[in-house]
């Protein structure tokens, strides 16, 4: 007896009802905002008040225009994508053995005259503490942060940024190319207060942006874009943004002025509720983009220098995504155009979402069962080898269920 | 022996020495290549085995083929299942075997076992048949080729003389032809000397072929030694035959016993056959012409009174013996008697053919034929005991050829005729028959089971079949062949002058070659020979 | 046919009686009931093919439909790179008889063929050899396949004979020994040999 789903059915129902009567409201809302995103008024106004709101939500920065619309140019002839996704192990804190273990599938697709394809799977094992502790430079022995939980995920996605970049430099040169990662450019896990410097300086300088360099420096002829793609987006930058049309404030300050007031009721909760995706969905046509916003985030702010996180939409025909390239892929035209095209017809290759990611996906994937064996040859070496294999109690208990 | 030159057919797979063998046709022998009545050897594991195939018959292993039998256009399907899962078996009728060195010498035994399984069935070759039935020469006589082979299939004569034997078959089915060829050949090896009662005058002379130029008689091969003799002078003449006697019977020569063989033609009551006994007490030698005197004379009643004889008895003999007088061959009395003329050629080596001319009459051939066998067998008996007695050589085997024979033989009259007597005292003096006739099941049956060697052509009704073969072993696999014997040129031949029954293809007769095979005498007449075998 | 080119699979799954084999180029599957072996040292293992498959390499992942906007086959494939690498083509070979000290029998090997086995293509004086002794038809006829059995056998029947000399005396041999073992199974008989042809 597990989970008895017939308890929490009325739940549902309720929660269900409930969204059915917001409906007409979110409705009133997305009308709203399509109304400003249509007619903002002055846009060099709009980036004004942008550039000095302080506001609690995170706002995005107009870099052209608001609202225009681009259609994708004709795909190359030739061309290549490449593709890395992962998933890992974490370590298992009832195991004995302290290890995790991080999956990389790297995707190398080429079309056109000469297709040809590399899919592969690159399991790399953690164990040692070199591997599994952060500390810094020389500095205090002290402070040491182990490699699990979320740092794993963080370490992950630095370790897909390596195989994209070794990947990038098999690439043929001469074609058009674009290089995929799943999600988000931009580490949010490394924006908490309690992380140490040390830890973000190894993972983002020494991680992932040293890779978005490498990459950068591999685009010599404005041929190799590198973009993410996040699948149903639940940003709300750009409504945002919208939000300050409809600020009666000189300057907005949502802690200066808004902070006694109830959520909904401030002036601009008229387009409370809607995300940027919502907005697009009505505002694009099928293979359209918007235009190039710049991520406010203040990681990306701070630290991404030159590889400034800059991102648009994009209506693939299934859906709204989010795509987000570095700030030397936003100012190319020509990358643009090949991020814009290539991600499209990667998406009409894939039934809707990137058929290199989710084939990077596929190569990457660890199931349950995956896992299972692993401990399960972990537990194999450990007995070759005479170590103790004791698992703790709760472990224990759970493989051996007995009444 | 080498086995390799010969056909193999199939192997053994089952069977009884009383039931027969039977033998699974091999896969490329075709089932249509099989004919009953074939002669087969069976190579067992110490001794070979001679027998004839007298059923055939197809199998199957999976009865589900006969639901579902491969369509026209499924070729490979039936060629396939043709030998493997559906296939022919042959019955097979063990006659004789041929075992060890010692029977090496002795010749083929009659079987008393059965191969072992799976021992190979061969169709008998050349050289098997020559080993059974002997090679050409101057006892075994070649009567023709056994069925769909080349080989001469002989008989040996002097032994077939040494008993009664038949010839049989449906009209139509050329026994003429055999008996033909039987006689030429007891001529040739001299064997014996005929005496043929020649009903339809087609032994001495031409004799007929059904749509052909008619073919030679004995007479025109064998002038010499052949003797024609005529009821019907004038018949003769016509037909241009040179004839050496006319023969002529004298109402003094017939006896009471040969009116009662006539009984039935001359539709006499048993009444008016015993007065014929009486009347020959009472009038002496002639009595015939007495008793028809006295239908005119008046004396009549006293007469028929004092032999107590009815007179409706009276005048249903006289009706009788009016149709023997009637005929034109019969006088009161005449001088030279064809008995003695007979006897003469007989002895003196000649071979006689009694023409009957146009007196086709049952009637007449009935009285002829036993009047002058009954007189010419005493005659012989007396010689023959005679000889033994004074230890002489006995006379030469004296064969008589009868034709209509169950006229003679049937069960109502053989026991008193002279034919009967014939048939059952066999060899005893010398004197054998050689019976035709077409229905055989007329015969009786003692007289049947007497017969030494049978030859018969197709008979179809199955009475025939079954008094043909009456004590035959291995009976009911000869019914087939016999039944399926051709209408014409094929015939089975069994019995006591062959090792074991064996269907043939009679030897050609009528062409000018076989007329010059035919007409070869015998090389050297060796009277020692002869006086060995009896 | 050199033995590189003749190479043409690698043994995924083998037990006594047969293996699973994954070809090394995508299609190139060898057609039904023709042979191939497996070396073990010195000697063969020879096997008909049978239940050769084109199938996504995880068992998950199904293939869909991908050509609607494609103008051929073949565009397909150029559209989608990593198909390729998707799919697999296998197939299963039953095994019909071994060699041993160059000669063959035709039945079962002592052990089953090892697993990573490359498998060859029989060439055609093996199988004229192999197939002088009609012995291997046992094995074939009650080789348990996910075809029906009669549709291997008569695929194979066809194949060897195509390697024979004189293949209609080959395929009527092969007949009659059918009929011997099929002595009580008529209609399987019947199906077989009405798959072939002389």
């Amino acid at each position: 007896m597990t989970l008895d789903l017939n308890k929490v059915a009325g739940s549902i129902a309720s929660m269900a009802s409930e969204l059915a009567m917001q409906s007409s409201k979110r409705v009133d809302a997305l009308n709203a905002a399509i109304g400003k995103f249509e007619n903002p008024g002055d846009i060099t106004l709009l980036k004004q008040r942008l550039a000095q709101a302080k506001t609690s939500w995170l706002l995005a920065e107009i870099s052209g225009s608001l609202n225009q619309r681009f259609e994708p140019l004709e795909l190359p002839p030739d061309y290549l994508v490449i593709a890395t996704d992962g998933s890992q192990i974490d370590i298992d804190r009832h195991h004995p053995a302290r290890c995790c273990l991080i999956n990389i599938g790297s995707i190398y697709l080429q079309y056109g005259q000469n297709p040809a394809s590399m899919l592969e799977s690159e399991p790399t094992l953690f164990s040692s503490p070199e591997e599994l502790i952060l500390k810094p430079d020389g500095g205090n022995p002290g402070r040491e942060i182990s490699i699990e939980g979320p740092l794993l995920g963080i370490k992950r996605t630095v370790e897909e940024f390596r195989y994209l970049s070794q990947l990038a430099r098999k690439l043929s040169a001469g074609l058009p190319a674009l290089a995929l990662v799943d999600g988000s450019l931009i580490l949010w896990g490394l924006m908490s207060k309690d992380l140490p410097d040390f830890v973000v300086d190894s993972l983002l300088d020494k991680g992932v942006l040293k890779y978005i360099s490498e990459i950068e420096k591999l685009n010599s002829q404005n041929q190799l874009a590198l973009a993410s793609y996040i699948s149903f987006p639940r940003s709300t930058d750009v409504i945002n943004s919208l939000r300050m049309t409809v600020c009666p404030h000189q300057v907005p300050d949502c802690d200066k002025f808004c902070t006694g007031i109830a959520s909904g009721e401030r002036p601009c909760d008229i387009m409370a509720g809607v995300v940027d995706r919502e907005l697009f969905w009505a505002c694009l046509k099928n293979n359209q983009r918007s235009d190039v916003f710049i991520s406010q985030s203040k990681i990306s702010k701070t630290r991404y220098g030159c590889n400034q996180i800059y991102f648009f939409y994009i209506k693939t025909g299934n859906e709204i995504a989010r795509v987000e390239i570095p700030e030397w892929v936003a100012c190319q035209p020509e990358l643009l155009h090949i991020t814009h095209s290539l991600i499209l017809d990667q998406c009409h290759k894939g039934q809707g979402y990137p058929i290199a990611l989710s084939e990077a996906h596929e190569m990457a994937v660890v199931s349950g069962a995956d896992r299972q064996n692993f401990f399960y040859l972990v537990d194999e070496y450990f007995a070759q080898c005479k170590l103790s294999t004791l698992t703790s109690a709760k472990s224990a208990s759970k493989k051996n269920r007995w009444i | 022996m080498n086995q390799k030159d010969s056909t193999k057919l199939g192997v053994v797979v089952s069977g009884s020495l009383s039931q027969g063998i039977l033998a699974r046709l091999d896969s490329n022998t075709s089932v249509e290549d099989i004919t009953v009545g074939h002669l087969v050897t069976i190579q067992g594991n110490t001794r070979r085995f001679f027998g004839m195939i007298n059923d055939i018959s197809l199998e199957t292993s999976d009865p589900g083929i006969l639901l579902t039998p491969p369509e026209a256009g499924e070729e490979f399907l039936a060629s396939v299942l043709r030998g493997t899962t559906t296939y022919g078996t042959m019955q097979i009728v063990p006659y004789l075997t041929l075992g060890s060195d010692e029977s090496l010498i002795e010749g083929p035994q009659p079987v008393k076992s059965i191969p072992s399984h799976f021992s190979p069935v061969y169709l008998a070759s050349e050289t098997d048949i020559e080993l059974v039935f002997g090679k050409e020469g101057s006892k075994n006589f070649f009567i023709g080729n056994p069925l769909d082979m080349e080989v001469k299939l002989c008989l040996d004569l002097p032994e077939f003389v040494t008993r009664s034997n038949g010839v049989f078959g449906k009209s139509g089915t050329g026994k003429t032809f055999l008996t033909r060829m039987l006689l030429i050949g007891i001529l040739q090896t001299d064997a014996a000397v005929n005496l043929v009662f020649d009903m339809h005058s087609e032994y001495g002379w031409m004799g007929t072929r059904e749509k052909a130029s008619p073919v030679k008689g004995l007479k025109q091969l064998f002038a010499s030694r052949v003797s024609v003799f005529t009821l019907d002078e004038k018949s003769s003449q016509e037909r241009r035959v040179s004839t050496d006697f006319v023969v002529h019977l004298g109402y003094d020569e017939i006896e009471p016993a040969d009116i009662e063989l006539l009984r039935q033609t001359l539709n006499l009551t048993d009444q008016a056959v015993s007065a014929t006994y009486q009347m020959r007490q009472r009038f002496g030698q002639k009595w015939i012409e007495k008793a028809l005197a006295l239908e005119s004379d008046g004396e009549t009643e006293d007469v028929l009174k004092s032999l107590n004889i009815h007179e409706a008895t009276f005048q249903n003999l006289i009706r009788g013996l009016n149709v023997i007088c009637r005929l034109p061959f019969t006088s009161p009395h005449v001088e030279t008697r064809a008995v003695d003329k007979v006897l003469e050629y007989l002895q003196s080596g000649k071979h006689v053919v009694l023409e009957f001319g146009r007196y086709r009459d049952i009637t007449a051939y009935i009285l002829v034929a036993n009047l002058l066998t009954r007189r010419i067998y005493s005659r012989y008996r007396e010689n023959t005991e005679k000889a033994m007695a004074e230890n002489r050589p006995r006379p030469k085997p004296l064969v008589i050829t009868i034709e209509e024979a169950h006229k003679f033989l049937n069960p109502a009259v053989a026991g008193q005729t002279i034919f009967g007597t014939i048939a059952r005292e066999m060899r005893k003096y010398n004197t054998t028959l050689l019976v035709i006739d077409q229905r055989p099941s007329g015969i009786d049956e003692e007289v049947m089971s007497q017969l030494g060697t049978k030859i018969t052509c197709l008979l179809d009704s199955e009475k025939d079949i079954d008094s043909v073969l009456a004590g035959m072993s291995g009976k009911s696999g000869l019914k087939s062949v016999i039944a399926k014997l051709s209408a014409k040129q094929q015939a089975l031949v069994f019995g006591h002058a062959v090792p074991m029954p064996v269907a043939f293809r009679p030897r050609d007769y009528g062409s000018a070659e076989s007329y010059e095979q035919f007409g070869k005498m015998p090389a050297v007449s060796d009277s020692q020979d002869l006086e060995d075998l009896w | 046919m050199d033995e590189a080119s003749s190479r043409i699979a690698e043994v995924t799954q083998a037990s006594t009686a047969g293996f699973f084999a994954q070809c090394y180029e995508l299609f190139d599957l060898p057609p039904l009931g023709s042979l191939i072996k497996c070396r073990d040292g010195e000697n063969e293992i020879l096997a008909v093919t049978c239940n050769a498959s084109t199938s996504s390499l995880e068992p998950g992942r199904r293939p869909i439909a991908r050509g609607k906007t494609e103008l051929t086959e073949e565009d397909v494939f150029r559209s989608n790179p990593q198909l390729k690498q998707l799919l697999k083509s296998e197939f299963e070979g039953v095994v019909l008889g071994h060699s041993f000290n160059n000669e063959y029998y035709h039945y079962l090997p002592p052990r089953p063929v090892k697993l990573h086995s490359f498998v060859y293509l029989c060439t055609t004086d093996e199988i004229a050899e192999f197939s002088r002794s009609l012995e291997f038809l046992s094995l074939l006829t009650s080789a348990r396949t996910d075809i029906p059995s009669e549709e291997l056998v008569a695929a194979c029947i066809r194949f060897i004979s195509a390697c024979h000399a004189d293949p209609s005396t080959f395929t009527a041999a092969a007949g009659k020994k059918l009929a011997q073992i099929f002595v009580d199974d008529y209609p399987k008989l019947r199906t077989i040999l009405l798959r072939l042809k002389l």
